[in-house]
């Protein structure tokens, strides 16, 4: 009994650290030094029973502080929907005809006043897609007196005018598209996009998410991204973390935060510093970046 | 969309007597009428040959194999969960744990699992099931939130007088959703369904009285339905300016703030904005309210918060009063 209240103690002991360190965690980035001491604190105390590893030795602190800064992995949504492979097609169009031979009995009375407009229209409608599902032999075509249905034809033409059916659709390919112009917001509208910046570091070209330090009241990504356009961070929760190889030991070590955000409006004024952008797919991106920093990212962005 | 119209339009027109059954009152007073009823039900010898198939007369024909469709069209929200919704959401609700969960307290000694008296008993937990005070289940990328099911329930207290005053509600609920009973194979596609009544309630309700309908939703009808209401219904709602989220003081343990379902109900003129029902509004005899459940998959504390990002995802407002 003694022992068991004993164990309870200390598991609600440990649930209190526990919840000490998340409040620490959430509370600020900084602090990180002070949350590994308390997790090394913290371990001991699960010592219940003989299985638990021995506690770590405690590292030596570093001399200097981490580098922290943030970066901006910037998404553009998809604007179109995904185009259908041709196996996707061919079992859309399978599965359609099985449900159209299995449905259940359409109710025509009762959504259509009996000889009315909508009734011939949805009528003629439905033989045509008949048809395609079945073939033009499984229709069998009733008499109906000529004139009439010349009559009818010409009506539900002039509704379908009336409506502004067959004006020709937004083409799914955009201007850009065709230009290869990555600057601009609607090209590639199947695919996720995300922003690319060109800046100098250590005297060469290289290709980045947006990145800046951390400082009090400032909002990072606009740092280099320019206010003309509206964003939305989606979490607190960084999505992943990159350490640069360092080019002199001497100096700190440097860690990047990465954060997921999406355009809603407006476009990148890009800062002095930054010589050029781009919005590009994971694909497209592969190509542009340093393979160290590429296999880093890649795991963060959508595939598609 | 048009090309799918007619998969979605369900059915016949209704005969009262094969929706609804015998109900126990009915039963009750006309036992000879129910006796006969249930005669081609338990049948003792086969049917003639030359009798006509029994079948429920609002059915149509059962298929001769058993077939089950699948998606017959691109689904466009299905698609923006996948694609955008799914990995949001799986960063917004990430909760890190460095360190394994702790074990419930033990603090009331259990029975020997050992003691053959006591081998298989049930050892229940202290305090109960504590069902508002579990923790969700660990953040994996396998368990992000998703929407299961939609439900959508309409209550017509006039059918406590007569239960023919359903019909209208019936018919609403097939041309609002498109679902029939197990359509296209889909034996889990129960269609609409009538909802009887539990308790006995004095001067009000009986058990087993029909008084109201029901429409599950899952798959491509479910999004289908969420895509109509956000476009065409809130949109044009006057007086809506988003589901009304709970006092910041609402306790957050009771088994609705954990169940991860957000339910909201629409007013009865919402009913005449569903384009389907636009059409030919004149045809009911009344414009039914609903209420609609999105049913998530979260479980645990903070379930209801995850399941309204996942909701707003879709486009549906919410607002604080």
């Amino acid at each position: 009994m003694e022992a068991l209240a004993k164990f309870g103690a200390s598991v609600y002991m440990l649930v209190g650290e526990v919840r000490m360190f998340r409040r620490h965690a959430i509370s600020s980035l900084r602090h990180i030094p002070l949350c590994r001491t308390l997790a090394t604190e913290a371990q001991p105390s699960t010592s219940v029973g003989a299985s638990s590893p021995p506690p770590q030795p405690i590292t030596p602190k570093k001399s200097t502080k981490p580098r922290l800064s943030t970066a901006i992995i910037l998404n553009r949504s998809p604007i179109l929907t995904r185009p259908l492979t041709p196996f996707e097609q061919a079992y859309h169009a399978y599965q359609a005809r099985i449900r159209r031979a299995l449905h259940q009995p359409f109710p025509y009375d009762f959504y259509f006043k009996q000889g009315s407009l909508l009734e011939t229209r949805f009528n003629l409608e439905e033989k045509e897609r008949e048809k395609a599902a079945f073939g033009s032999g499984f229709v069998q075509e009733e008499w109906q007196d000529p004139v009439k249905a010349e009559a009818d034809k010409a009506a539900v033409k002039v509704l379908a005018q009336q409506e502004g059916e067959g004006e020709p659709l937004t083409p799914r390919v955009h201007a850009s598209d065709k230009s290869g112009d990555t600057k601009s917001l609607d090209r590639a509208g199947e695919r996720n996009l995300y922003l690319l910046l060109k800046s100098k570091e250590n005297g060469k070209d290289v290709w980045r998410f947006p990145q800046g330090g951390v400082e009090k009241s400032d909002f990072l990504y606009q740092a280099e991204c320019g206010e003309k356009m509206d964003t939305w961070i989606v979490s607190r929760n960084p999505i992943g973390v990159y350490k640069p190889p360092q080019v002199d030991t001497s100096s700190p070590e440097h860690v990047i935060f990465f954060y997921k955000g999406h355009i809603m409006a407006g476009q990148v004024a890009p800062a002095e510093s930054i010589q050029d952008f781009a919005w590009l797919t994971k694909q497209e991106i592969e190509q542009q970046v340093d393979k160290e920093y590429w296999e880093n990212v890649k795991d963060m962005l959508s595939d598609f | 969309m048009r090309l799918h119209q007619r998969e979605y339009q369900a059915d016949t027109p209704i005969s009262i007597d094969a929706l609804f059954g015998p109900t126990p009152q009915s039963k009750h007073q006309n036992f000879s009428k129910s006796k006969s009823a249930n005669n081609h039900a338990i049948r003792s010898r086969p049917p003639h040959p030359c009798s006509p198939p029994q079948r429920p007369n609002n059915r149509s024909p059962p298929s001769p194999v058993n077939l089950v469709t699948r998606e017959f069209a691109p689904c466009r929200l299905e698609d923006h969960y996948h694609t955008t919704l799914q990995e949001d959401l799986m960063y917004m609700t990430y909760k890190h744990e460095h360190l394994p969960r702790p074990q419930p307290r033990q603090i009331r000694l259990t029975f020997d699992p050992n003691d053959p008296y006591s081998k298989n008993r049930y050892n229940p937990p202290v305090g109960g099931s504590r069902v508002g005070k579990k923790l969700p289940p660990p953040s994996t990328p396998n368990n992000v939130i998703k929407l299961e099911k939609v439900v959508i329930h309409t209550m017509v207290k006039e059918a406590l007088q007569s239960k023919s005053n359903l019909l209208g509600a019936i018919m609403a609920m097939r041309t609002l959703t498109g679902e029939g009973h197990k359509a296209g194979g889909r034996h889990k596609v129960e269609g609409v369904q009538i909802v009887r009544g539990k308790k006995s309630v004095g001067g009000w309700i009986r058990p087993g009285v029909p008084v109201g309908v029901k429409v599950e939703l899952k798959g491509q009808s479910m999004y289908d339905f969420i895509g109509t209401l956000v476009e065409f219904v809130l949109p044009r709602l006057r007086e809506f300016n988003g589901v009304v989220l709970p006092p910041e003081s609402s306790s957050v343990n009771t088994p609705s703030a954990v169940s991860g379902v957000v339910s909201f109900g629409l007013p009865p003129q919402a009913m005449g904005f569903f384009p389907q029902i636009e059409v030919n509004q004149d045809s009911y005899p009344k414009m039914y309210g609903m209420h609609i459940h999105f049913v998530t998959n979260a479980t645990g504390l903070d379930a209801e918060n995850r399941a309204r990002a996942l909701v707003s995802g879709f486009q549906i407002p919410f607002i604080r009063r």
